[in-house]
Formats: C-alpha cells, structure tokens, sequence
C-alpha cells in the first residue's frame, strides 16, 4: 500500500515571537515493511537554517531555529511511503522464558531491547502496572498472545476522550481514571509490559484517514497517532500493538519514530521567545495512492 | 615557648578511627610538626584574635554558601576552621598518582558508554547502569569530545582506621567547592603566615592554571583566542559565589542560560554590543537542565540548542553533557574490573565497600547484613536520602527491602565508613571531629590529569557524624600539601588589596549584566536622595536647622512623593523615624537597599571587593534590628554614614571603574534617577511663594549640596532666580537636572557609537528632548508667578519628571531587554 502523507501544525501567538528552536520527527522512518519516497518539510516564516539528522534511536528528524520575528509559525510535512503487511507470526516464546534469555544477552539485538525495559522518563516501572497485566501473564504463556490480551483489555477498560488528558498527564493517573487518548493508552501498555521486565517501545505515526469504502474509520485518525511495540524474542522480533483500536499493526499504520516514550519521539517540541499565548491547528491526511 | 606538658593544642582521640594530627600513641605526626610549633607559643587568645580578623575578611569578602530553605535568607557566611587539614609529601604523591588514575578510567568509561559500549557487550557494566541511569543523556551519545569528558573532576576522599584513603563517592557533573578551596587558602594563608610558610605548603595557583589552559584548548574554533564562559545556575544556587569567584580568578564571564544563544549551531553571548561567538562552556549547571530542547523541557536555566551545537562540533562543555552518569554509586562495585578492563591496571585508589543490588549474590549480602550497610539509590535522584540499615524499625526494614526487591538494579548498599578526625578550633577547645576530603584533579592536554594539592576540607558538626555536608551546617578547613622541596610560586592571583575593575571588556557585557548595573546605579541614587532628605528633615525637627522648621513641610512633601515615605503622615519625630526607616514599602529605604544588596550579589564578579565592602556596609547601617528604638540623633548618625558611603561608592565608580559600558550604564542609572529626585525636589520648594519661601530656598540649596557654590556666586543673598539656575540649567553643576540631561545624552550617544548606528535612537531623542527643553527655558520667565504660584516651572518640571520614566523604559527595550523566559511547545 502507498500512502501520500500530509501533516500541517499552525501555530498562532498573541504576541511577537523573536526567536523559536525546533526539533521535529515528522519524517517517517524506514523500517522492514516500510519505504520512504520523499518527504518535503515546508516551514513559514522560513528558518534561518535547517540540520537533518538521525537521533540515539535512529529516527530522522529535522534542528530548525526562526530567527525572523513571527505572529505566525506554519509547519507543513509531506511524505510518500509505500507499506508491506505484517506477515503472521509463528508461535511466540513464553515471555518468561524470553525474560531469562534476555537477562544474559548482551548481543547489540539484545541490548536494544533491553534497554526498553527499564523506567524512561514518562514510564516509570511501578506495582500496580504489574498487578493490571497480571492476568493475561500466567507462566509460560507464549509473549504475542498474552500482549494482544492486555491490549485487547486496556481498549476495554479504558474509555477514549480526547481533552480529558494533556501530554503532562502522568501514566499512574491515566491508569486510575482509565480515560485518556491513543499516547496514554501506548504508556500504560508499555508501563505494564517493562513493569513485568518485557522491552516495549513508543511508537509515533499515522493512521489511514480515508479507508476504504465498508472498512470503518479508526479512532486518531485525525492527528497523530501512537501504538506500542513490544519485543517478542530474536525470531519474531519487534511486534506492533495498538491499544486504541485493539489490534495488530499491519499496513495501515504509518511509522514516524520510535523510542522509549512519547518523550523521545513527539513529533514536534520548540522553545521560542515571547509570544504569549498561543493556539494550535494541526491537520493530517493519510491517503492512499493508486 | 610552653613546654609540652602545657600544651594547648591537645584533644581527646576518638576511640577507634584514625586521627590526622595524633599518632596512636598521641604524638604529633611529622607533617603536623610545623604547625603545632608555630602554634604553641602564639596560644588560643592570639589565634582566636586573628581568626575573628579572618572572620571579618570571610563576612568583608561576601564568601556564603546558600543553603536551601534556609529562613535566615539566601547567603550564609562560610564556614572555615583556622586549623587546616595538613598532608605530607610522601603520602599525597600516593593519593595524586591514584586520583589521576581514577580521573582516567572515569573519563575512559564515559567515553566508552557514549561511544562504541564495548563494556555493555563485553558484560564489563551491566546495561542497568547505563540504560536505566536517566542520567544517561541519548541526545549526546556520539558527541564529539575534545581533550577529555572530565575537564575537572573530583573525588570525595574517606581515611580508614587503618590509615588508607578510600573515595566515599566521585564527582563528574560539574564539581563544586575547588573556588572555596581557593578561598580558604587566601584566608588561611593570611591568618597563619608563620606556619603556611614553615610547613612549605604547596600552592594552588598552578593547579588553576592548568586548569584554565585545559578550558581554553577545548576550543573547536577560535584557537588562538577562545572565549570561555563559566555557565551559572544563577543567584539562587547554593554555590553561587564560588561561580563568581572561579569567573573573576580564571577570567571567564559569568553567564546565565539566558545570556547565551544558539544560532547556526554555534552559541554566541548575547552583549550590548550584539551576539559574540563563545567557545568553551565551563557549566555548573547540571547536564539535563543544559537544553531545554534536547534535554529536560522543563529546564529554564539553558539554551535552546546546545546539545546540537556541541554535536556539530561548534562549542565544547565542560564537563561534557551526560558526564553525570559517572556519579552512580552503582559504578563503584564495578571500577576495579573496569580498571583491568580499559587501562590494564589495578585500581590504585580503593572505593569505600559497595554492592549493587542487581546482581544477585550482591542483593543476598545486602538483605543479611542491613544492619551494617547505608542504602543508597543506584542514581542520583533528587530527594532520595542515604537510609542507616541500623536505625530502621523493624517495619521500615520490610518495607525498605520490599522496595529493593521490586526493583533491585535502582538499589546500592554500602560499608559504614568511620571517617578519620582531625582537631577543630572552637571557643571551648580544640576538639577532634570527623572529615572528608575533596580533591580535584584538571584534565591536561597529553591525556593526564593534574591533580590539585590540596582541596577542600569538610568536617562534621558532630563528633560521631557519619555525614558530612556543607548543606547541614558542617564547616571547611583549608588543606596543606606540604612539600618536599620548595613550593612553587606561580600565582594567578592580583596581589591583595590592587583595584579590581568593575567590567571587563565594553561590548561584551551580557545585556542582562548592564540592566543590573543600571539598577544598581538607580537604587543607589535613591538611597542617597532619601538619606538627604531624611537627614534635613531630622534636623529641622530636632531644632537644629538654620532656617527654622519653616521649610518641612515641603522636604516631607518631596520625600512622601520620591516614595520613600508615605504621604500625609504625622513628622513627629519618633513617628517620622518609623516612618522612614521601619516602612517596607517599595520605594523605602530598607526595601531599596535590600534590592541593592540582591544586585551587588549578583553582580559579584563585575563589582571590585572595596564596592562590595562599601556596598555591605551600607546594608548594615540601615538594618540593625536597633532601627526601631533609634532616637533622632542616632538616626541621624546612621544617616551620615549612609551618606559617607554612598560617597564612597561615587568615589569608586568615578575612580576605579573603566569607562565600558558597564560604568554607562550605571551611571545612567544614577543620572535618571537624580534628574527625578533634583526636579521633584525643585517642584516641592519653588512652586509654591509665601513667607516660608526664603527658608525653602536655604533647605533646598543644602540637601541639593549646592550651598556653598550659590554662596560663592551670590554671597548670601537668596534670590529664586539664581538657585533656579543652580539647580536647573547649570550643566557645571553635579547636582542640577541639566548636568544629569547632558550626562544621559552623552552616554547614550557613545552607547550607539558600540553598535556603530548613525541614526539617534528612541532613547537618545527622549534624552535629547528634555535636555533641549532645560536648554532653552528662560530661567526669568519660568520664576514668574501666576495666582501665586510659578506654573511655567512647574508645567516644567512635570514634563521632564514625566519623560524619565520614558526614557528608563525606552533604554531598556533598546538595550537591556533579553526577551523574557525562553518558552516551549510540545505537540502530539
């Protein structure tokens, strides 16, 4: 499948901005299913240089500054990228088996996924996160199954509602209130997993936003979207989860980045002076091309 | 001289640790011996009347340290022992070699973890420690490092019972205390001249200067001339003096995040004169709060940017962003492997015992031996204390190894250390109190570190003390290295008592250390406008004046409108006292020297010592807690004092200040708020006519200092015309609103000629305006009286009082403003 993605943030100041850094990841990254074309970033006012680079995690992103005193920030990305599904995968080892093959391994592979098993800055490995996943890890049970149980469960305990939280909102509240949107949902499930000493990472991207004709519409297709990736031994590698829509990522989700949470990926982070109040647009289509 | 059995200098041992000045058998050690016999005969009263003169020279200095929460306010007085901590030569060679070796493989370490982590798949360092570090900066893995990863590190150092050196605990962040060290030796050094000379104390000085030759060899770009800056958390820091006292020794400027700035990838110093390039970044800010882009957003202390400048090779820090990871207590079960591993030595330098509790056979050590055993984070979390496995209850013991059991790897535990004594000097005796040392060691260019002889000395306020810490009330000592041979004499130090100048450059003053100066100037002013005031007033009421009282009721009048009191309060004396002295309003006194005493804090590294002298004292003559019981000749003494010293601070920017920049703003501080207080001043005993008026004029002319000018020009007779004159339009005279007009005028115009612009700017018209106006009034006409009153003056005055304001504000946007708080966006 290729897709023609658009992502335009606007962002509007009461006051003169006279200065604004920006690190941005909105150019998808390649992975084994997924090509990149091209993508073009357009900024206005236009930044006074732009740096492309690759971040700790691999993931593409752009250093831009606007030295140019503005009211007014537009950003556009556009990439063309072309999707293989997910093929099936075989049977998963026991996730308390992969903990002990993990334990020992210090493969570049290995380290990789270890080191998505400890506390990030937006997931801390906490008891309770331990005790929600507790119920679809019983001993033994083979990784892929019991992750699409407790993916499967977050999408049923907890109720979509945008505005209810804000990227501030810490995991342990979102596991009490049991709302949030598809960034918590990912924390939770990432929080339950490393809570259990499992790797799993944060995924930024994109959904589908006009499936086609009798395919349903899913949730976040609007905006960004986030889902988590959980590693399920050398053989299967990294799986795509994603809690929002409770199911298994294949061809119709669109990568960005990767990391340990939302805190290394978020597609856009800034620092400007002045300003004052200030609001946001952001639209994003995801169309498929024949 | 006393003979041994008289012996002052003695204290009892504690039982069972090693003590640094008494053998076993209570002899006094070799190193000692110079000391103690410089000591003896100069007995306890001499050494407690120099100490108190050392006292005063600490308090003079303005050395503190802030301790945080503290309700006595932010700058306590340091705390230094006069007896120093004495290291012979032998033993410290012993301590230099190791703590060069440890420097080494802590820098090898660093720059393996943010490199190519052969030590992670080699299974050298469990991936916990490093991964799970959130001190573990990914955004500077990969960055490029010049020279070394620890330009300064430092060591805490523990003594045994058994006589062996152990590191309690490393410093790679950005280690504080070597400006104290410095500090304590100047002092010491001073108090004990005799023995500092007998013992052939190493010095300090070279160590600074490699130091500061390692800083400027970090330089990417700028080789030959690279500008360093020492980066600064701020006033508030508990440290912060030491910030302003490396800055002026090492030469480098101080600077906040907010005074820097990313453009191109390149960081520039945001000055009067425009953005100038810096190389070399020596930060005592932590790493995380570098970059409030890459690193923590929640940071307001760094610059936007950083973290990609250093990757594109275009400025260095030091120590390098992510170096924080070598803190880790967790690191120190592993460096003996890590030793063999990366230098293929031994470790020379034991670390005091500790198990990480992520291995396994480590964590059932623990859990049977808590009792003997601190526990301790694996990583420096803010707020997580060391626990005494000993002073648990049984419940808490539970609860604690439930938590290392949830989460083991974030779990160390380590030996209690029973720290060494040495005697401290109190007014009841020489006492032995427990210590720790810190030393430092500077990278050098051929990939060796040169270690500092000497350090900085804590000591326990207890005699049982297993902590040691400065934030806990403990206190320092100086610490001698005694040489074998002859010390060296290099000094980095301006001889004692030579002028410090108050800025160091012209253009390159931060914009924000010029809005400090031009407040300072301002509230200065002020103070001496109050003071005046006051002080004629106090006169008239006691019955002193020579006019009589007749004038008071205008000097309360202009002293209500400057702010400083009030209005319409009663001028009885005791009243009129509280008035002026126990009022906290904005513009009183007592809050306007309190917003002095914050600049000149601030501006520690830009002011000479004699400003800060004069600038302290000041603060004191107006805040004794006597204030309040003050009869009116006591306060008018207080105020003539007041008076002197702010004189003193005249003289000393007339005399000891180059004319940068900084001195124009300053004193275009001063001038605006002059101008205000001259014609505020004129508005309240001219406007009106009466048969006061002679008496007005008389007291106008003495709290304005220009009686003895009229009276040479006129010889006695008071005539409103020819004060008017004086005082207005006279441009000779210091004190008249013209002379302050011309004075802005010029400085604004010479403040332009920096930024090379031909055009005036807004704050050069305003000033240029209200000059013109003074220029050309005609002092006849403005003296006419309508309906009694002199309108034309006063419209006047109005119009100028009013412009000020105006031209503070037009100065500041054009000059001073650094924009406000850096802010961020964050979007899903």
């Amino acid at each position: 499948m290729r897709y023609r993605v658009t992502h335009e943030t606007a962002y509007a100041y009461e006051e003169l901005v006279s200065i604004c850094h920006n690190e941005v990841r909105l150019e998808p990254r390649e992975t084994e299913r997924q090509t990149r074309f091209a993508t073009l970033l357009h900024v206005e006012p236009p930044p006074a240089e732009t740096h492309a680079e690759r971040d700790y995690f691999g993931n593409p992103f752009h250093f831009f500054t606007v030295e140019e005193p503005h009211h007014r920030m537009v950003l556009v990305s556009e990439s063309e990228i072309e999707l293989a599904p997910a093929p099936e995968p075989g049977t998963t080892p026991a996730w308390d088996a992969l903990l002990e093959e993990l334990a020992g391994d210090t493969s570049r592979v290995g380290l990789a996924a270890r080191e998505m098993s400890f506390a990030s800055p937006l997931v801390p490995v906490a008891a309770e996160f331990a005790r929600y996943a507790a119920a679809d890890f019983a001993p033994g049970r083979p990784i892929l199954p019991a992750v699409l149980d407790l993916t499967h469960r977050i999408h049923a305990d907890f109720a979509y509602r945008p505005g209810a939280t804000s990227v501030a909102t810490p995991v342990r509240e979102v596991l009490e209130s049991r709302v949030g949107v598809c960034q918590d949902f990912a924390h939770v499930g990432i929080a339950c997993l490393r809570a259990l000493g499992l790797p799993a990472r944060y995924v930024s991207g994109y959904l589908h936003t006009r499936p086609a004709p009798g395919t349903p519409r899913l949730v976040g297709a609007d905006a960004s979207h986030a889902w988590l990736s959980v590693w399920c031994g050398a053989e299967a590698g990294w799986l795509d989860l994603d809690p929002t829509n409770d199911l298994r990522v294949s061809d119709g989700h669109v990568t960005l980045a990767w990391g340990r949470d939302y805190a290394d990926v978020s597609p856009i982070k800034g620092v400007f002076l002045g300003g004052g109040e200030h609001t946001v647009e952001v639209a994003v289509e995801v169309v498929a091309q024949r | 001289m006393a003979d041994g059995d008289e012996r002052w200098l003695r204290y009892e041992r504690t039982a069972g640790v090693h003590d640094e000045m008494l053998d076993a058998e209570g002899a006094t050690r070799e190193p000692w011996r110079p000391l103690v016999e410089s000591l003896e005969p100069l007995g306890p009263a001499e050494l407690a009347r120099r100490w108190e003169g050392a006292r005063r020279l600490i308090r003079e200095n303005g050395v503190t340290y802030n301790v945080y929460g503290d309700p006595r306010g932010t700058d306590r007085p340091w705390e230094l022992d006069p007896l120093p901590l004495v290291l012979g030569p032998d033993e410290w060679a012993r301590v230099r070699g190791a703590l060069a070796q440890r420097a080494r493989l802590l820098d090898a370490i660093l720059a393996d973890v943010y490199g190519e982590q052969k030590l992670l798949r080699e299974g050298h360092l469990p991936p916990e420690l490093v991964f799970a570090h959130p001190g573990y900066l990914r955004a500077c893995h990969g960055a490029p490092a010049r020279l070394a990863r620890l330009t300064l590190y430092a060591a805490d150092l523990a003594r045994a019972p058994n006589g062996d050196w152990w590191v309690l605990g490393d410093r790679t962040q950005a280690p504080s205390g070597a400006g104290y060290a410095l500090e304590n030796r100047l002092v010491s050094s001073r108090t004990l001249p005799e023995a500092f000379r007998e013992s052939r104390v190493e010095r300090l000085a070279g160590f600074f200067q490699r130091l500061q030759h390692s800083l400027r060899a970090l330089a990417p770009r700028h080789v030959a001339n690279p500008r360093v800056v020492l980066l600064t958390p701020g006033p508030y820091n508990e440290t912060y003096f030491e910030h302003a006292y490396l800055a002026r020794y090492l030469g480098f400027t101080l600077v906040e995040g907010g005074d820097l700035t990313v453009r191109d990838r390149a960081v520039f110093l945001k000055t009067l004169g425009g953005l100038e390039p810096i190389d070399v970044i020596l930060r005592r800010v932590d790493d995380g709060f570098c970059d409030p882009l890459s690193l923590r957003s929640d940071s307001s202390l760094g610059i936007a940017g950083l973290v990609h400048a250093v990757r594109a090779g275009n400025v260095a820090v030091a120590n390098a962003l992510g170096s924080g990871l070598a803190e880790s207590p967790a690191l120190l079960a592993f460096l003996p492997g890590l030793c063999r591993a990366l230098l293929g030595e031994e470790l020379a330098l034991p670390s005091v015992a500790t198990w990480w509790c992520g291995h396994e056979e480590a964590l059932g050590y623990v859990q049977a031996h808590l009792d003997e055993l601190v526990l301790k984070p694996a990583f420096p979390y803010a707020g997580l204390e060391p626990v005494f496995g000993a002073h648990l209850s049984a419940a808490e013991r539970a609860a604690l190894l439930a938590q290392i059991r949830a989460r083991p790897h974030a779990f160390v535990a380590q030996e209690q250390v029973a720290l060494s004594t040495a005697p401290v000097f109190a007014p009841e005796g020489v006492r032995a109190r427990p210590l720790v040392l810190r030393a430092y060691a500077a990278a050098c260019e051929d990939h060796d570190w040169e270690v500092m002889p000497g350090g900085l000395t804590r000591v326990a306020v207890a005699p049982d003390s297993l902590v040691v810490s400065m934030q806990r009330g403990g206190g320092s000592k100086d610490t001698w290295v005694c040489s074998a041979g002859t010390p060296s004499a290099v000094t980095l130090l301006r001889p004692a008592g030579a002028p410090v100048e108050l800025t160091r450059g012209g253009a390159e003053l931060p914009s924000r250390v010029a809005d400090n100066l031009f407040w300072l100037g301002r509230y200065l002013e002020r103070c001496e406008g109050a003071a005046r005031l006051a002080r004629a007033i106090i006169a008239r009421i006691s019955g002193e004046g020579a006019d009589g009282d007749a004038s008071l009721p205008a000097l309360i009048d202009a002293l209500a409108r400057s702010g400083a009191i009030e209005e319409g309060a009663s001028h009885e004396g005791r009243a009129f006292l509280d008035r002026v002295f126990a009022n906290e309003s904005p513009r009183s006194v007592r809050a306007t020297l309190a917003a002095v005493q914050q600049l000149a804090f601030v501006l520690r590294d830009q002011i000479s010592l004699d400003t800060w002298r004069v600038l302290s004292e000041l603060q004191q003559d107006a805040s004794g807690p006597s204030a309040a019981s003050w009869s009116l000749s006591a306060a008018r003494d207080a105020l003539n004092r007041m008076i002197v010293r702010l004189s003193a601070w005249s003289g000393l920017t007339m005399e000891s200040m180059t004319r940068t920049l900084g001195w124009r703003f300053a004193d275009m501080g001063r001038r605006i708020e002059r101008a205000t207080w001259v014609a505020t001043l004129l508005d309240a005993c001219l406007v009106e006519t009466g048969d006061d008026e002679p008496a007005r004029l008389e007291a106008l002319l003495e709290v304005a200092e220009s009686g003895i000018t009229y009276r040479r020009r006129y010889r006695g007779e008071l005539q409103v015309v020819a004060v008017l004159d004086l005082l207005l339009s006279d441009e000779t005279n210091p004190r008249s609103v013209g002379f302050q007009l011309a004075a802005l005028e010029e400085h604004l115009a010479q403040v332009r000629g920096v930024g090379a612009a031909a055009e005036r700017t807004q704050p050069e018209r305003v000033a240029l305006a209200a000059l013109a106006r003074v220029r050309l009034a005609d002092v006849a006409e403005l003296c006419r009286v309508d309906a009694g009153k002199r309108l034309r003056l006063a419209e006047l005055l109005a119009r100028t009082t009013g412009e000020l304001p105006a031209l503070s504000d037009a100065l500041t946007r054009s000059y001073l403003s650094h924009a406000g708080e850096a802010r961020r966006i964050e979007r899903f």
